[in-house]
């Protein structure tokens, strides 16, 4: 049943983000959409609906990453992402919310105010949290988020849906709006796996590695990513650094209300940014000065290919963006003391790894909000090292009994290894239960 | 011809003549010719020496002005002892360069805009002439989500800059973002190659002809080159309002960074002049440094002369637009760094400006206001890898550099190595080329070897070269600076052609040096092709048409003048001189030049056929005439001559 639609889209348009669950009977504000695109009644056959998150550009509806600054701004182009999708049937359906430039973890961070799930009072994650919940709702078939640093997988986990974020560079960048570029992936939401259907192609290249791998069921070790526990802290001090870089463009000149002439940068910025971003610049800032270079943004870069390393040691596929020549191999004497060994040659290697999404489950969006902002970057844990490695990641959700709230569990690949992931999620899925938000008969 | 005749034709401003037909033309130049002559000969009598002649015989001099003369050059005289006052009042160029008890180091940044048809992250092409802000793509407005592409077109101007620096490219350089606050720079930030440039330890040689006082070469080491984004153009209007034109922002740039070891203020102006020739020799960058494609920040510190230990503090000066202002501001700003140390004060490390024209460098910030740039390795961009292969293919094609070719045109072509400069200098190096193409014309013309082509950089030099070429570097030089003060309206091309065609240029001074036309005429015909008044292709059919050609006078002819002007009562004084010359003993006295240069000028002024006459033949004749004939004869005249006065006396 369609008749919903256009009231619906009416309703939606009339002011920003008025949300409404595919239960039209259950009328809230979920504050999920910034705008909406009135679609046709009759989508062709082969189509299907897509929610873009605001900082993805669209010619057809304004990118304001949720800020200030670009509340009145129309891209003169198009995402180069969203024009394959479109390419390929999709029809989009609105612009979600979000945390102001990607920064946050539970969307509340964001002009438009917070965004909330459908039947709770649930924190949705963030930063893709208006797209999480355009794709538990069923007003979107697939959602585009965009993952820095679990951006896309937190609230897949909150929400109960899938959330997928490819390899680093897989996806195309052009046209979505940086936080940290070197960071910044695009992901993919939806509440069923077809997703992974987006390219035959693809799909027929994972099927048959598919069927190798797991035909033979798969075997479980435990592993160890010692330097994991600093990922957190060198994602915190590399994505301030270049959102500071990225964000110096809105200076009131262009973007943005322009303050008084004397001091025209500091006055627009001060006015136009939300809390946290200001806190991300200076952050950004600090550890970019002469002074801090050496000590934050350098270490941190060298914890990041240590990070990267960590990932390799582990995974039994090569890097393929590591030259072998240029990296010693792996010496037993470098493997710290905690790693487990599988045998004398060492510990054990694997094809996936297998973690919790966030350590929490969602919190209330009324706590999410009171949160400090160590709390809220601490939920980033376990997402963060695979942003860092650019792997890809796909968050499935599973079901928590009795509570009625969403526990979403990771499963992390080899860098460009998505075809195969996206098969072993499924596989995991298929076994943890499709769960409310999937319907029967969309795997 | 009488006098009447000046008024027929209305002198232009350019030094033209307003003329209707081939026939009225012809009259003109010949009446030109005519007037010009009768005018340079009354001076020369009036000065009573013979000097304009012997510098006419040359084929060198101007046109001079059919003005009334005195006047003239009684300004001339007056100008040039007001220069010279002015001069002694002002410290001499050569004073202003070095301080006694103090030593200087310069360090200097230059930025240049490369020569290439793309910006340097994006397709648009950057121009100076499009009107405002129509150059510029998503990303060098800094749109939200777009992304730069690094315009692999780029290396090319690069790598050749590179390479003309004597630098070692680099086989992998990154870029990384600069960052700064200003409406000229729509991301906030600019991206350069600060921690891994495209290029490093590189060198300029500095001599005397690149503005070097006196033998001495300075040797000055580039640290580095890079590639990076230029900004946008800013207008300020009234009332604090500024128009931004992006068709600039993200040009590709290169910037240069010398060490800091240039010695003096010469030593700086003509290390960036140097640098801008090796540019532009190299193909690698478009404009001069006048036009503003050029521009240069320097480092100024001074430290006491003798003294060990590091350089003194230094203090950057920003933004000079000139060579002057180079010059200018390193000594403005090294006097105030002497001034301050002397009067026992500390020299604070702090950037400065120049205005052109001032005297005194002025405090933009000091170090505590200095702008913390937060250098990042830009995340968009991957490393620049450059195959070696094309450095070397690069480094094949590339031509000769300044210094080769002016080492070529000064020996080789037998120029000074003033005029080599100036021609190498000259309508951004158009004007060198249009030397070339007349040689190669002047070449043909002289072998009659019509159908052969020479390469066209490198014509053979000709067979003499002391007087060919020379002459022909002269009329590009000076003959063709001389036909208007605004070198555009000559329309230099790159490829060496202009307004006055290098053939027609070549056939004029072909037959000058055949001595098949008179100075005069070879002027007044380059100035008709100027003008437009002889079409192009068409000066054979013009000195044809109007029988412009030279038929000199037989050598009998000659003496024939000769003596008819000696035999004028008033030089008897002028051929004692010549007279005391021969009989001297012991050789003290020098030939009087001077006088045989009057006499030659009465022959030019006395002889019926004067249009038919050459000055030098002239004097060829007058001077062995003196020698055989009338020295001869006043000796034995003055034998018999002073019996007679001794007779009269006696009587």
């Amino acid at each position: 049943m369609r008749t919903g639609f256009r009231l619906r889209t009416l309703c939606l348009r009339c002011s920003r983000g008025y949300g409404v669950t595919h239960n039209f009977q259950q009328r809230r504000l979920l504050n999920h959409f910034v705008s909406k695109e009135e679609i046709p009644f009759d989508l062709p056959k082969d189509a299907f609906t897509l929610a873009v998150k605001d900082n993805i550009a669209t010619e057809s509806l304004p990118t304001t990453c949720a800020s200030p600054f670009l509340t009145p701004y129309t891209s003169p182009f198009e995402a180069t992402i969203v024009a394959q999708l479109r390419e390929r049937g999709a029809v989009v359906v609105g612009k979600t919310n979000l945390d102001e430039f990607g920064m946050g973890s539970h969307s509340t961070h964001s002009a438009f105010g917070p965004v909330t799930q459908p039947d709770s009072d649930l924190s949705p994650g963030g930063s893709s949290g208006g797209s999480a919940v355009a794709v538990a709702t069923g007003e979107a078939a697939v959602a585009l988020g965009t993952d820095t640093g679990g951006s896309v997988r937190l609230p897949a986990a909150y929400t109960g849906v899938v959330g997928y974020k490819p390899s680093y560079g897989m996806l195309s960048r052009h046209g979505v709006v940086p936080y940290a570029n070197s960071l910044d992936t695009v992901g993919l939401l939806s509440r069923s796996y077809n997703i992974a259907e987006l390219d035959p192609r693809i799909r027929a290249a994972w099927a048959a590695a598919a069927a190798a791998v797991l035909g033979a069921r798969a075997r479980v070790v435990p592993v160890s990513l010692p330097s994991t526990r600093h990922a957190l802290s060198a994602y915190y001090v590399l994505a301030p650094a270049e959102a500071s870089s990225n964000l110096a463009k809105y200076d009131g000149v262009r973007y943005g209300a322009r303050a008084a002439a004397s001091d025209t940068y500091a006055a627009s910025r001060a006015a136009g940014f939300g809390g946290e971003v200001q806190r991300r610049i200076l952050l950004g800032a600090y550890t970019l000065s002469a002074e801090a270079m050496d000590n934050y943004f350098r270490q941190a870069q060298c914890v990041r290919r240590v990070v990267r390393r960590d990932f390799d040691r582990v995974f039994r596929l090569g890097n393929p963006l590591v030259d072998e020549e240029d990296e010693a191999p792996f010496d037993l004497s470098d493997v710290p003391e905690e790693v487990e060994m599988q045998s004398k040659l060492g510990p054990a290697q694997v094809d996936f790894l297998l973690c919790p999404t966030a350590p929490t489950l969602a919190p209330g969006v009324d706590e999410a909000r009171g949160m400090g902002e160590l709390e809220g970057y601490v939920n980033d844990v376990f997402t963060v090292p695979a942003s860092l490695a650019g792997l890809p990641a796909v968050s499935v959700p599973l079901a928590v009994e009795g509570d009625g709230r969403w526990a979403g569990l990771q499963v992390v690949g080899q860098f460009w290894d998505d075809a195969r992931l996206l098969a072993v999620a499924r596989e995991v899925r298929e076994v943890l239960g499709v769960g409310r938000r999937g319907r029967e008969g969309e795997w | 011809m009488g006098n009447s005749g000046f008024e027929k034709y209305k002198r232009l401003p350019s030094g033209g003549f307003a003329l209707s037909g081939p026939a009225e033309m012809a009259e003109a130049l010949r009446l030109q010719n005519w007037r010009i002559r009768r005018e340079e000969e009354r001076r020369q009598g009036e000065m009573a020496t013979g000097e304009r002649i012997q510098t006419r015989r040359l084929a060198t001099t101007s046109t001079p002005s059919p003005s009334p003369p005195a006047p003239v050059w009684k300004l001339r005289k007056d100008s040039k002892a007001h220069s010279k006052a002015a001069k002694s009042a002002k410290p001499s160029k050569a004073a202003l360069q070095f301080v006694p008890g103090w030593d200087l180091a310069v360090g200097i940044e230059i930025h240049a805009q490369l020569n290439t048809p793309h910006k340097l992250f994006s397709p648009a092409s950057p121009s100076a002439h499009a009107p405002p802000n129509t150059r510029v793509a998503p990303f060098d407005a800094a749109l939200p989500g777009s992304q730069p592409v690094f315009q692999p077109g780029v290396l090319i101007p690069a790598v050749r800059a590179a390479l003309a620096l004597r630098c070692a490219v680099q086989p992998a350089s990154r870029f990384d973002r600069k960052h700064y606050f200003h409406w000229d720079q729509p991301a906030g930030y600019q991206i350069t190659q600060y921690y891994a440039p495209l290029a490093r330890d590189g060198s300029v040689t500095l001599r005397a002809r690149d503005g070097l006082l006196g033998d001495e070469v300075e040797v000055v080491g580039i640290q580095q080159v890079q590639m990076e984004q230029d900004t946008a153009k800013t207008l300020a209007q009234p009332g604090g309002v500024q128009w931004v034109d992006l068709n600039r922002a993200g040009a590709a740039l290169v910037e240069i960074i010398s060490r800091p070891t240039m010695r003096s203020p010469a030593a700086a102006a003509a290390f960036v002049r140097k640098v801008q020739g090796l540019l532009r020799g190299a193909d690698a960058c478009v404009v001069g440094m006048e036009e503003g494609g050029l521009r240069a920040d320097v480092n100024v510190s001074v430290k006491r002369a003798g003294e060990a230990g590091p350089l003194g503090t230094r203090v950057e000066v920003k933004n000079l637009s000139s060579f002057k202002a180079v010059e200018d501001a390193v000594v403005a700003e090294r006097d105030r760094q002497i001034a301050v140390l002397e009067g026992g004060g500390l020299v604070e490390a702090e950037t400065r400006g120049w205005t052109v024209g001032g005297t005194e460098t002025r405090r933009l910030r000091g170090k505590e206001g200095e702008v913390d740039y937060r250098y990042m390795p830009d995340p968009d961009l991957g490393p620049v890898v450059v195959d070696p292969r094309l450095v070397e293919h690069l480094a094949e094609r590339s031509g000769m550099s300044v210094d080769e070719e002016l080492d070529e045109l000064v020996g080789r072509y037998g120029l000074t190595e003033k005029d080599a400069v100036t021609l190498t200098g000259l309508d951004d190096g158009n004007r060198v080329q249009y030397f070339y193409n007349v040689l190669e014309a002047l070449e043909t013309l002289r072998t009659g070897n019509w159908g052969e082509h020479h390469a066209p950089h490198q014509p053979e030099p000709p067979q003499d070269p002391e007087t060919l070429s020379r002459l022909a570097a002269n009329w590009c030089l000076h003959k063709l600076g001389k036909l208007t003060n605004d070198s555009s309206l000559l329309a230099m091309t790159p490829n060496g052609e202009c307004v006055v065609p290098s053939g027609d240029l070549a056939t004029i001074i072909h037959h000058l040096h055949e001595h098949d036309i008179t100075a005069k005429t070879a002027n007044a015909l380059l100035l008709g092709l100027f003008s437009g008044d002889i079409p192009p292709g068409h000066v054979r059919q013009t000195i044809d048409e109007q029988q412009l050609w030279f038929h000199e006078i037989s050598r009998d002819e000659y003496a024939a003048v000769a003596d008819a002007v000696v035999a004028d009562g008033d030089v008897k004084a002028v051929l004692d001189e010549f007279l005391k010359y021969y009989q001297q003993e012991g050789g003290k006295k020098q030939y009087p030049e001077g006088k045989l240069m009057f006499l030659v000028g009465r022959m030019m002024r006395v002889g019926e056929k004067a249009e038919s006459m050459d000055p030098g033949s002239a004097e060829g004749v007058m001077r062995k005439r003196i020698k055989e004939v009338y020295v001869p004869r006043m000796m034995r005249g003055a034998g018999g001559g002073g019996e007679g006065e001794g007779k009269a006396e006696g009587v």
